[in-house]
């Protein structure tokens, strides 16, 4: 089973042009099946932000043979659960569950996949619900943080909101737009279905080829993807919500694409920076040394176009201002003096070493190989990958730092009580304030809508 | 089954079992799954659970000690995890952090967790470097460097931690006030992370009484899970563990909980968009045969969108959320808990009438308004579940470190399959009727204000 080879996994594209991957695993009889739609959030027409996303969910809503809860029913009683989303570049249905049931759950994921029926019940019902979970939302002040952060970065391409979208865009949908999303976004050429657990390859393949391979649908579409506008200064946005007792801090650059060359060196960058939890440089000087947080780290997401590259913490209201300028000196440490050879050493170190314990079960397989296939990277990555760390050198990470880490060009957010530390925040800049009680306002109940039709058709 | 014997070697291992019908829409698990852990004991008493799992190059090394916030008296409370961030701070050999450090340098992933009932650390690492797991836990565990400097850090990251999970979380204060109104003796009704008065408190003196007491070989479990030699490794854990001297035994909590008489209900002001409850019911503890049919009515209750709460209250929009929490075994709580019930209202949805309707499909099962289908599903889900829990050497590892601790055997984990097939109707409508009830019952509602009026409000912290 490790190290996981190219060559255990089987491949097989049908007829239609679905791809069907299959892994065995026969530690316990379990399997693990997600179905990838190569189309996501990033698809979301203008103002409809969050219509990829339902539509994942409303594939699972209701088939020509099935209501919604008798597909729940008959999941759920062979011990399966299952859940569909949206991520930015792909849309998701997965099933986990006892490989005994595999034919079980491969005729209800074939049934959602080909089937749907989009019931106007159902759709309302979801905009609902999704919209009350965002209102709840609002009580989550880090995920308020996140979704400043990342939409004032990626401001002007479809990568700046919310996969699970806005209230007021959800409350706007009508009830024909998920029909509408699936029949333009879902087909064969775009999907690919991946299956690993107690089972043969060849047993994966026939299932897959007996539900899907009469699908049809139209091809890959390729289209261009605007790319985000590095912050040019800083800017600051403070969001005063004034019964909190600690502060939210985001830190947000701008990063890399998947398939950049310094994808790797990135890595081994960003572990030495804020990425490598106790070894890094940020948690060394604010938690370990000042005990400003319980918790600092930096992460990048690479996918088709520039990502963001983020510093997340939150520190009692007292220390805010400590906090945010010490993760500035920290850059400019960085950058000034760069990494040394044994930092470099022990980033390598982890990053090669902790691999397997990233592939160890059904699930993480399946998450690796779908971000593999994703964005177009060969399987034989996953054997390639210790040499490619091994090779990173001093040079290319402090390149690195000094091109992403930019202490002048950033976007700083706060959310926290803004009165304790406006006016010491103003020399870093001009401070945008964002009252939290504007953010809570949104359409609600949904506008309720339309006709609907109940085909893809032209 | 297929390839029945395939892919491990002698640690987990299936055996065929006679196939077991429910009913004809339902499917069975054909195959019994054991979990085999070898005991093994130092003679200063440090228990050693072994499990060889050589199919993947990793090891999990995890120590247990059964020390938690059961364990602490008022004044001190919180200081089992503030300790467990102390085991950080370095020791004789060791600077601060370095453990850490030293770890992922060696391809390794660690932490710790604080429970109500246990403190563990674990380190998962690359098979070949599990002698330096061993050893620097020994040499943390023997000669912890314990100064004011580090108790002055990490007092403001713990603080900077409560801040994080209860203060300003949604319902983490909700919670913290069941606790602490559903217990007025037993020690459960304080938070693992302790009241800011007492980690404000803490002095070095505590953290040294608290290290003496509960830090001893003969309160502590050590596992390993993976791929490893058990003879080597059990030589490895006598030479770096072998010479600590036992201490006296932690005791027991001494507070037993008196049964309740009457509902506890108390109000929750704070700032927040919807409205929500959060209730407890008082349960037996993990070694209670009743902690499966209680698993089982909150699984038909509440887990999966075929489920009776999801159907009635999430699906269509009258809450955002609808629970019955009750953690599986090995995470049910040691001595007798809370069964946790909670529903966050839809806007516009009285909370009133949403706690109402929440009561009434409770009664449906106390009422026996189930069947067999029902509650096959249900079985099948946690059986599912268990199996599911089984995938890493991690996990596999908690469940032996934490059954040994809580439940007083490893091997506990190798009933639970039987136990949830034997789960029968009568007995899930019997625990609904004896704990389930109002007498038994605490309920904490949040009542939403805005910031203006939170400024009216004293400070929590």
């Amino acid at each position: 089973m490790f190290p996981l080879k190219a060559a255990d996994i089987k491949k097989v594209q049908l007829g239609n042009g679905l791809l069907v991957i299959g892994l065995e695993y026969h530690k316990l009889p379990l399997v693990n099946i997600t179905v990838m739609v190569k189309r996501g959030s990033a698809r979301d027409p203008a103002g409809k932000e969050g219509l990829a996303d339902l539509t994942a969910e409303m594939v699972t809503l209701g088939t020509e043979g099935r209501n919604s809860q008798q597909l729940a029913l008959e999941m759920e009683q062979v011990g399966a659960r299952y859940s569909a989303s949206s991520g930015q570049d792909a849309s998701y249905v997965e099933v986990v569950g006892l490989s005994d049931a595999f034919p079980t759950l491969m005729d209800l994921l074939g049934d959602m996949l080909l089937q749907p029926t989009f019931p106007q019940e159902e759709m309302q019902q979801s905009q609902q619900r999704r919209i009350s979970r965002l209102i709840q939302q609002r009580d989550q002040t880090e995920v308020i943080a996140d979704e400043i952060v990342v939409q004032r970065l990626l401001e002007g391409t479809p990568y700046a909101h919310p996969a699970y979208g806005t209230i007021p865009s959800l409350g706007g949908l009508s009830a024909g737009d998920p029909r509408s999303f699936y029949c333009r976004h879902y087909s064969p050429g775009e999907t690919v279905l991946l299956a690993i657990g107690d089972l043969t390859p060849e047993e994966i393949r026939q299932r897959a080829e007996g539900l899907l391979g009469d699908w049809k649908g139209e091809g890959r579409v390729e289209d261009q993807l605007p790319a985000p506008a590095k912050p040019t200064g800083r800017r600051i946005i403070a969001v005063n919500r004034p019964d909190l007792t600690q502060s939210q801090i985001r830190v947000g650059l701008l990063g890399i694409k998947r398939k950049d060359a310094d994808y790797i060196p990135f890595k081994v960058m960003n572990y030495i920076f804020g990425g490598g939890g106790f070894s890094s440089r940020l948690m060394q000087r604010i938690r370990a040394e000042r005990g400003y947080t319980y918790g600092i780290s930096s992460a990048f997401q690479a996918g088709r176009i520039t990502g963001p590259f983020i510093i997340s913490t939150f520190t009692p209201t007292a220390t805010t201002v400590a906090a945010s300028e010490e993760i500035l000196i920290v850059m400019e440490e960085f950058i000034a003096k760069g990494a040394q050879a044994q930092e470099l050493e022990e980033a390598k170190r982890f990053l090669m070493g902790s691999f397997p314990l990233r592939l160890e079960t059904p699930g993480q397989m399946a998450g690796e190989l779908l971000k593999l296939e994703l964005y177009d990277i060969p399987f034989d990555y996953l054997s390639s990958y210790p040499t490619a760390i091994g090779k990173v050198t001093l040079d290319e990470v402090n390149s690195l730092a000094s091109a992403y880490l930019l202490p002048e060009a950033l976007i700083l957010v706060v959310v926290g009580r803004v009165e304790e530390f406006l006016e010491p925040l103003r020399s870093w800049g001009e401070v945008e304030v964002v009252e939290y009680s504007e953010m809570t306002k949104g359409s609600f109940p949904p506008s309720t809508s339309k006709h609907a039709s109940t085909t893809c058709g032209s | 089954m297929k390839r029945a014997n395939k892919g491990t070697k002698g640690s987990v291992s299936f055996h065929p079992l006679t196939p077991y019908g429910y009913d004809d829409i339902v499917r069975v698990v054909m195959q019994k799954i054991t979990v085999a852990f070898q005991r093994d004991q130092l003679p200063n008493g440090l228990k050693i659970l072994t499990l060889e799992d050589p199919s993947h190059p990793i090891v999990s090394y995890q120590v247990h000690f059964a020390t938690g916030s059961r364990n602490e008296v008022p004044g001190i409370t919180g200081i089992s995890h503030l300790f467990e961030h102390m085991m950080f701070r370095g020791s004789k050999e060791l600077g601060p952090e370095e453990f850490a450090r030293l770890i992922q340098a060696n391809g390794g992933t660690l932490n710790a967790f604080t429970t109500i009932d246990n403190t563990s650390y674990f380190e998962n690492l690359p098979a070949d470097r599990l002698e330096l797991a061993i050893r620097l836990e020994a040499e943390r565990l023997a000669n912890l460097s314990l100064n004011q400097e580090s108790l002055a850090t990490e007092r403001e990251v713990v603080r900077s931690e409560r801040k994080l999970r209860t203060v300003n979380s949604p319902f983490g204060l909700l919670i913290e006030q069941l606790f602490a109104i559903a217990f007025d003796q037993h020690p459960y009704q304080w938070p693992v992370i302790g009241w800011d008065h007492d980690l404000r408190g803490l002095t070095l003196e505590d953290c040294l009484a608290y290290y003496r007491r509960g830090y001893a070989p003969n309160n502590a479990v050590v596992v390993i899970v993976g791929a490893f030699k058990r003879e080597e490794a059990l030589a490895l854990v006598e030479k770096y563990y072998g010479h600590l001297k036992p201490q006296t035994p932690v005791e027991a909590p001494p507070a037993q909980e008196r049964p309740q008489r009457g509902e506890r209900r108390s109000f929750y002001k704070k700032v927040s968009q919807l409205e929500a409850f959060f209730a407890g019911f008082h349960c037996p503890g993990i070694r209670d045969p009743d902690v499966f049919p209680l698993l089982a009515l909150s699984h038909i209750l509440s887990h999966g969108k075929s489920s009776r709460f999801y159907l009635r209250f999430v699906k269509t929009g009258k809450a955002v959320e609808a629970q019955v929490d009750a953690d599986p075994p090995p995470f049910w709580s040691m001595d007798p808990g809370l069964l946790q019930v909670y529903a966050i209202a839809a806007p516009g949805v009285p909370i009133g009438d949403l706690e109402k309707e929440v009561w009434e499909a409770i009664e449906e099962i106390k009422e026996g308004r189930f069947d067999e289908a029902e509650l096959a599903k249900a079985r099948q889900g946690l059986i599912a579940s268990f199996i599911m829990g089984l995938q890493s050497v991690f996990f596999k590892g908690l469940a032996g470190g934490l059954y040994e601790i809580k439940a007083g055997a490893c091997g506990t984990i190798n009933t639970v399959l039987d136990k949830l097939e034997a789960i029968t109707i009568e007995g899930v409508k019997r625990v609904a009727q004896r704990y389930l009830i109002e007498d038994n019952r605490t309920v904490v509602t949040l009542k939403p204000i805005t910031p203006e009026e939170n400024e009216g409000l004293e400070l929590v912290e």
